[in-house]
């Protein structure tokens, strides 16, 4: 048999999807009916049928190179309609999950998403650091507050606490370390899933500008014929304008966002929009999933409550902030600014490269992956 | 004593409407010479009823013609007291419903019918019933679930009970399983019941004589002894597939491959050890070079068995290859149930070769595998999950008919002689098969199987006491006589009878066993010399039918076809065209029988002689799937009628004037077709030169 192929299932794969969400997966007979009412499966990309044989079976290097995972946008119609209750929905949900925890060269991503403890542990460390800048050295801070004399105290100064340079530098080598480590874990995603297929420059390149437009826009969900994908879609968009605006403020325009002094600027309007759409969506996310509501926020993860808990958490307080400093409160703008930044700083260095965060990339990475190993097969 | 005769012809239903009922009584009286002829426009109903009944009262009517409906309806309301001879004409569904009202064509039919009506009464005696002494006692062949279960339900219905067994305790193969299902208490409950009598490590030496007298001697450890039983129940049970023959499975080549019985008496023994067990669904199974049918139980002794594997090791691994689940019903729980264990891994596939792999263990190659590729899988055991193969059917029962010691076999092997209509029924009058050795199945079907059989061979003593036939003539009292003295010895009917009923004496002169008799009249439509007849069914009978049948001139330009239709499948379905308002030609003159193989060839050669145009036959499906009542009748007739072609041909008559046509029930609407498109071919052909000699 020239094209036999030894299998050795990975059994503590299974138990692990089954512990990430894929707890039914084994259920699954393999009807395909999942696959049929999907309205984003291909004849090339026919999941979830084939994911959930490859997990059952615990064949690791078939769902390792798979990006289909992350073309799913978890409509949940594939679950309403399984006959076994296999739960095919979640069962991606899970692939997804240990997808993440395998691009992470870190082994951090794993640890967390395996242990509660591990997750919350590296929060509340980042904190820590977050509030020890703040408090310890001597010309920063509360340090530099105590120099500043008593006017910095009875009126905000923020120059007087947090130099907007300073902070700035900061937040611009706090980026550039989370960035190198997405992309790091992005560019082994794409080396893992492209290894057994040889795909000529030219693909990549005629390729690219969709991947743009799907980073964007997040095109592709619209494909998805289910009742509430687009209410889903929109929200998710608002929610990706809403960051994407506070981080080009927070990261690019720090020294003309941040304002010293307790007077309004026009540059807060954007500020306010981002603010709003943050707290909007993450709130209605929250709900969602408090509510159960459709098969998307039927099962939640700690990891799935961790996202949009530690966003709203991070917008309210930035919303606090901004309030106290136009009441001109000076001692609680101090204070919320340390809050904001021990809650905000943490989310960001365990979801950006470690985490469900790192979707933004890997998703449109996925589904330009999907097409040019397409085209590739096609001119081969 | 010549018989009084009453025609009563019924105007209901419609009948009043399409025929001159006036036109008709004259023909009952001038042509039938009735003495009585009456006609009524509810002849079911009360006051219809009491016209016949008090005719027969007073003594002016001894036989009863009754022309209204079928045959099929209304047989209690025209059941008057017994010996008395009813004949019934069928001008409802057959004439009325079926033909144009008031037309010259529709009122010879209806007149045609009458005279062969009359024909047939005038030849009907009132059967008298057998009478001898019968043994109501059940014979139980087999100790394992089937048989026991089979004799506690005769037994507690009043029967007593011998049951047979070969080894020297009961149980069978349910004894044998890993976890048994409560069948000690069975065991128990069998050995404690006052009226069943066990006889293990016994085996049957012989079985002679009939239903209602079997007399089955036991080869026993105290010597052979004799008992008398009425009925049998044969519940032999099964044989796993001879696992030799699957080589390329790897059976045979290594220890480590065994069957899933030779995995169960592991399981038992404590004796499995391995980290990785491979099951193969439907080894031999479903195989055309192997068994050809499902064992439908395999899938579910495979999901159990998984369990022994974890059980064994909770870190083994099992896999089962399959071509398809089967679970049907409930079981399916248990399907799913096995599916969620982590470490089951269940796929579709072919199991392509087993050989000897890395490290000691078996390396199985699967094809055309959900993954979608053939694969490759290292494996501590492999375990065949093989069919089951009926028991019994060699050296069990010993019967010392003329057809030889054993059950006949379909062509799968099992006994059955009807799957459709009649289960447990085998081709041994009184004998009927239960479990595992009647059909593939489980513990808890055969349950329900052998509670079937018992019902069957309670049936069987009941009738057989009353002098009355089973199933599918179940209650009829007739049964052929032989008039031996003109016997031939050609043997065909002894051959031919399809339940083995005649034995023969050294010349081959047939000894009917009666009890055994079905009363299909196969034996009466094989012999030549034309011996053989019931009280209600003869060769003359249905000769002087044909004989009353009006045959116009051939100027006339009125073609007449004979339809010989089988009672069972054929003559409903007519009714049912009838019931339909189906119409067809006028031409045709038809005539039940008890089974196409009842057919005397004489019948054709006297209506060909007539003059009538052409015979159609329609009868039962025949082949492996047959749907014959009585097995083999319309193949038989088929036989006669291809030898009869032969002849014609020396008569100048065209073999085309002869047809038989098989017909299930369901084809009730192809009937009238049929029967337009043949009397259109005798058209055709032109009317038979033999009219008016």
């Amino acid at each position: 048999m020239k094209d036999a192929r030894t299998v050795e299932p990975d059994v503590e794969l299974i138990a692990s999807l089954m512990a990430a969400g894929g707890a039914d997966l084994k259920k699954c007979m393999q009807c395909s009916n999942c696959t049929c009412v999907c309205s984003l499966s291909t004849p090339e990309d026919d999941f979830p049928r084939r994911q959930i044989l490859h997990a059952q079976w615990g064949l690791k290097d078939r769902l390792l190179t798979d990006v289909s995972p992350w073309l799913c946008h978890y409509c949940g119609d594939c679950t309403e309609h399984c006959p076994r209750q296999a739960n095919p929905g979640e069962a991606m949900m899970a692939l997804r999950r240990y997808l993440t925890g395998q691009y992470d060269w870190t082994g951090l991503s794993l640890l967390m998403y395996r242990s509660e403890a591990w997750a919350i542990g590296v929060l509340l460390a980042v904190s820590l650091v977050v509030v020890l800048l703040f408090t310890v050295p001597a010309n920063f801070g509360f340090g530099l507050l105590s120099q500043a004399g008593p006017a910095a105290r009875a009126t905000v100064m923020l120059d007087k606490f947090a130099p907007k340079e300073i902070v700035h530098i900061g937040d611009t080598l706090l980026a550039s370390l989370l960035g190198v480590l997405l992309l790091t874990n992005a560019a082994r995603m794409f080396r893992i899933a492209t290894r057994d297929t040889h795909i000529p420059l030219g693909v990549y390149l005629r390729h690219l500008p969709g991947f743009v437009v799907q980073g964007v826009t997040q095109k592709r969900w619209r494909e998805c014929d289910a009742g509430d994908s687009f209410k889903n879609w929109l929200r998710h968009l608002i929610l990706v304008t809403g960051y994407a605006t506070i981080f080009l403020l927070v990261v690019v325009f720090l020294p003309w966002f941040q304002v010293q002094d307790h007077s309004f600027h026009w540059n807060s309007l954007l500020g306010y929009y981002a603010s709003a759409a943050l707290l909007g969506a993450s709130a209605w996310m929250i709900g969602d999933r408090m509510a159960q509501s459709g098969e998307m926020h039927r099962f939640s993860q700690p990891s799935d409550w961790m996202f949009p808990g530690l966003l709203f958490v991070t917008a309210l307080t930035g919303v606090l902030l901004n309030v106290c400093r136009l009441l001109d409160q000076a001692m609680p703008t101090y204070v919320l600014y340390v809050v904001h930044l021990a809650v905000a700083v943490p989310m960001l260095v365990v979801e950006v490269p470690f985490g469900k965060w790192a979707h933004l990339l890997y998703r449109p990475l996925a589904i330009y992956i999907a097409a040019v190993k397409k085209s590739a097969l096609q001119t081969q | 004593m010549s018989a009084k005769l009453g025609v009563y012809l019924c105007t209901g239903c419609t009948i009043g409407e399409s025929i001159d009922a006036a036109k008709l009584a004259k023909v009952a009286g001038s042509e039938c010479h009735a003495a009585v002829c009456r006609t009524h426009e509810a002849l079911c109903g009360d006051e219809g009823r009491k016209l016949i009944a008090a005719d027969l009262a007073a003594g002016t009517v001894d036989t009863v013609v009754v022309a209204a409906c079928s045959p099929r309806f209304k047989p209690e309301e025209f059941n008057f007291n017994h010996g008395t001879v009813v004949e019934r004409v069928n001008l409802r569904e057959h004439v009325a419903w079926c033909h144009k009202p008031q037309d010259e064509d529709t009122q010879m039919l209806a007149e045609d019918y009458l005279r062969m009506g009359v024909a047939r009464a005038l030849k009907t005696e009132a059967p008298k019933p057998l009478e001898a002494e019968v043994s109501k006692s059940v014979l139980v062949v087999g100790g394992g679930v089937t048989g026991i279960t089979a004799a506690i339900e005769a037994a507690e219905a009043g029967y007593d009970v011998f049951l047979v067994e070969k080894d020297d305790h009961l149980g069978g193969r349910a004894a044998q399983l890993y976890k048994a299902d409560g069948i000690q208490a069975s065991v128990a409950a069998v050995l404690h019941h006052p009226r069943i009598q066990v006889f293990t490590a016994a085996q049957i030496g012989k079985i002679e004589g009939q239903p209602g007298m079997f007399d089955v001697t036991l080869d026993a450890a105290g010597g052979p002894q004799t008992v008398r039983a009425g009925a049998i129940v044969v519940a032999t049970g099964w044989a796993p597939y001879d696992a030799s023959r699957l080589a390329h499975l790897g059976y045979g080549s290594s220890p480590k491959v065994v069957t899933s019985v030779e995995f169960e008496q592991m399981a038992a023994k404590g004796a499995i050890q391995a980290k990785r067990v491979l099951f193969v669904q439907c080894a031999g199974s479903r195989d055309a070079d192997h068994l050809p049918y499902c064992s439908s139980t395999c899938c579910m002794t495979t999901l159990a068995q998984t369990a022994y594997v974890h059980e064994a090791d909770p870190e083994a691994e099992a896999y089962v290859i399959y071509k398809d689940m089967r679970t049907p019903g409930q079981y399916e729980r248990v399907y799913r149930e096995t599916q969620a264990h982590p470490l089951n891994f269940f796929t579709k596939g072919e199991v392509a070769s087993v050989s000897p792999g890395a490290d000691g263990r078996l390396a199985v190659t699967v094809n055309h595998t959900l993954l979608g590729e053939t694969i490759v899988l290292h494996v501590d055991l492999v375990v065949l999950a093989t069919g089951m193969v009926p028991n019994g059917m060699d050296q069990i029962l010993n019967l010392t008919y003329r057809q030889g010691p054993e059950l006949p076999v379909l062509q799968d092997g099992f006994p059955d002689s009807h799957f459709v209509c009649f289960p447990y029924e085998t081709r041994r009058t009184g004998i009927y098969a239960a479990g595992a050795a009647r059909a593939p199945m489980d513990g808890n079907q055969a349950r329900q199987d052998a509670a079937g059989a018992a019902m069957k061979a309670i049936q069987s003593v009941e009738l057989a006491a009353r002098g009355r036939a089973v199933a599918p003539r179940a209650g009829d009292l007739s049964y052929p006589s032989f008039f031996l003295q003109r016997c031939t010895q050609c043997k065909r009917c002894t051959e031919e009878c399809p339940f083995g009923a005649l034995d023969e004496d050294a010349k081959g002169t047939p000894k009917p066993n009666l009890y055994r008799c079905r009363r299909c009249g196969i034996c009466m439509g094989a012999c030549p010399e034309r011996i053989v007849s019931f009280h209600n069914y003869s060769v003359e009978m249905i000769a002087s039918m044909i004989k009353a049948i009006e045959v116009p001139e051939e100027d006339e330009e009125k073609p007449r076809v004979l339809a010989l239709l089988c009672e069972n499948d054929a003559y409903p379905a007519l009714d049912l065209a009838g019931i339909e308002r189906r119409q067809y030609d006028p031409s045709v003159r038809v005539i039940p029988l008890r089974c196409l193989g009842s057919l005397n060839i004489v019948w054709i050669a006297d209506a060909l002689s007539r003059g009538i145009d052409g015979v159609i036959l329609v009868g039962c499906k025949y082949g492996d799937d047959y749907q014959c009542h009585f097995t083999k009748g319309s193949e038989l007739a088929q036989k006669r009628l291809e030898n009869v072609k032969e002849t014609l041909g020396r008569l100048q008559l065209e073999p085309e004037r002869l047809q038989l046509t098989q017909l299930a029930i369901n084809e009730w609407d192809k009937v009238p077709a049929l029967f337009d498109d043949f009397v259109n071919r005798m058209r055709e052909l032109g009317p038979n030169p033999y009219k008016g000699f």
